[in-house]
């Protein structure tokens, strides 16, 4: 019974909605009403979904990890440059104080400056040793100047002055018998002028007036007063003075006053040097005195002195 | 009124048309791209809620109407001609 009603029913329903259907505004507010309920179904599977992915974590390894921006940010303020790291100068304070001279040195330089300073590296050590040694055997008037001297020589570094120290610890060995003669036979003798011309003198007095002029339109020539040799540099070098270097010439050149000219020196200025007539008149005089050797030793001292002319 | 738009509803559901129309409905919105645009609002959605902690109510809520308003005029037109056409033709 219940079943026959109810296929009537669907029967009717299905003519009665067609019925409905056939009227058009009907069929259309139905067919949005569908489409909304549809529409409405699709939306909410999507969000769905898209809910699913972001509380599994399927969202974030569906579309990789996001990068990191404030990385790739060019940093804008005044004292960083673009990458955020100080541009500020390193400070003082990376400086260090050398307890033997006093003198600032930076951190990266402290051990070779030590190494300098106090002998304490192998080859300083040596030198320093060396130095001790001569300087206790021949404890001189100048020995406060020398030290002084030595310092600079040191800062300078480079091989070419330890050459020139050894050189002058041979020299000073080799000269001492001379020494001693001077000191007996000289009554003007007080000080470094004295014997510093006295060499220099002695030195140029082996030459002849050319070779002279030659040699010292090419070097310096100054005398040290340490290592008592012709200074081998050019003739504008730093470590003598104008006035010494014209001194010299004076003395060297003085027989013949225009070869001074023609070193370039103005006439002037020839006469004004203080050095010079204390050392011509002291030439004149030991010249003598170096005759009696001159002979025998005039051979290894043209080779010195010639020696470093051809180096350079 | 709303008696007809339900009576036609259940007819839909019963015959099984209803999901064909939703399946086509789903195609049609993927092709046209309106599936990633509503991704970008859910995620919108989350950014502004801080935390990245949302409800899905709150989801739903918020990106619902801006979807329905993104579904193209096109789309919607076919859907409804389609439906409409469906549900004047009489079964045998």
């Amino acid at each position: 019974m219940t079943k026959i009603v109810s296929e009537l029913s669907m029967n009717d329903l299905n003519i009665k909605f067609f019925e409905i259907m056939q009227n058009e505004n009907n069929a259309e507010e139905a067919a949005s009403f569908i489409f909304d309920s549809v529409c409405d179904d699709v939306t909410l599977g999507f969000v769905f979904e898209f809910h699913h992915g972001l509380k599994t974590g399927l969202t974030d390894l569906i579309e990789g990890e996001k990068e990191e921006d404030d990385s790739f940010k060019i940093v804008n303020s005044p004292e960083c440059d673009v990458f955020g790291l100080s541009v500020l100068k390193k400070t003082q304070d990376t400086n260090c104080v050398c307890p033997n001279c006093d003198r600032p040195v930076s951190a990266t330089r402290f051990a070779p400056h030590l190494e300098k300073c106090m002998g304490m590296g192998r080859n300083s050590s040596r030198i320093a040793s060396r130095r001790i040694a001569s300087n206790s055997r021949e404890p001189t008037s100048y020995a406060g100047l020398l030290s002084d001297d030595e310092d600079d020589a040191d800062w300078a570094g480079g091989s070419l002055h330890t050459e020139r120290r050894k050189r002058r610890i041979k020299n000073n060995n080799s000269r001492k018998p001379a020494k001693v003669h001077k000191n007996n036979s000289s009554r003007t003798n007080n000080g470094t002028t004295n014997c510093d011309s006295n060499d220099g003198g002695a030195t140029y007095e082996t030459m002849s007036a050319n070779e002279k002029k030659n040699l010292l339109l090419q070097i310096c020539g100054v005398v040290s007063e340490h290592t008592k040799k012709l200074c081998t540099r050019s003739t504008r070098c730093p470590q003598h003075t104008e006035e010494q270097r014209r001194a010299l010439r004076n003395s060297v050149l003085e027989p013949s006053t225009p070869e001074s000219q023609t070193m370039g020196l103005t006439a002037d200025d020839a006469g004004s040097p203080p050095d010079s007539s204390p050392s011509s008149s002291c030439s004149s005089s030991s010249r003598k005195r170096d005759r009696h050797r001159a002979p025998p030793k005039l051979k290894g001292k043209r080779e010195r002195n010639i020696s470093p002319n051809s180096r350079d | 009124m709303t008696v007809n738009n339900t009576i036609a509803h259940q007819r839909l559901i019963l015959t099984g048309d209803r999901e064909r129309f939703k399946d086509l409905l789903m195609r049609r919105l993927i092709e046209c791209g309106w599936r990633d645009q509503v991704r970008m609002l859910c995620r919108e959605a989350v950014k502004e809620n801080e935390g990245g902690n949302v409800n899905f109510d709150t989801l739903v809520s918020r990106v619902t109407p801006r979807a329905r308003a993104l579904v193209p005029d096109t789309v919607k037109k076919e859907l409804l001609q389609k439906i409409k056409t469906h549900l004047l033709t009489p079964k045998d």
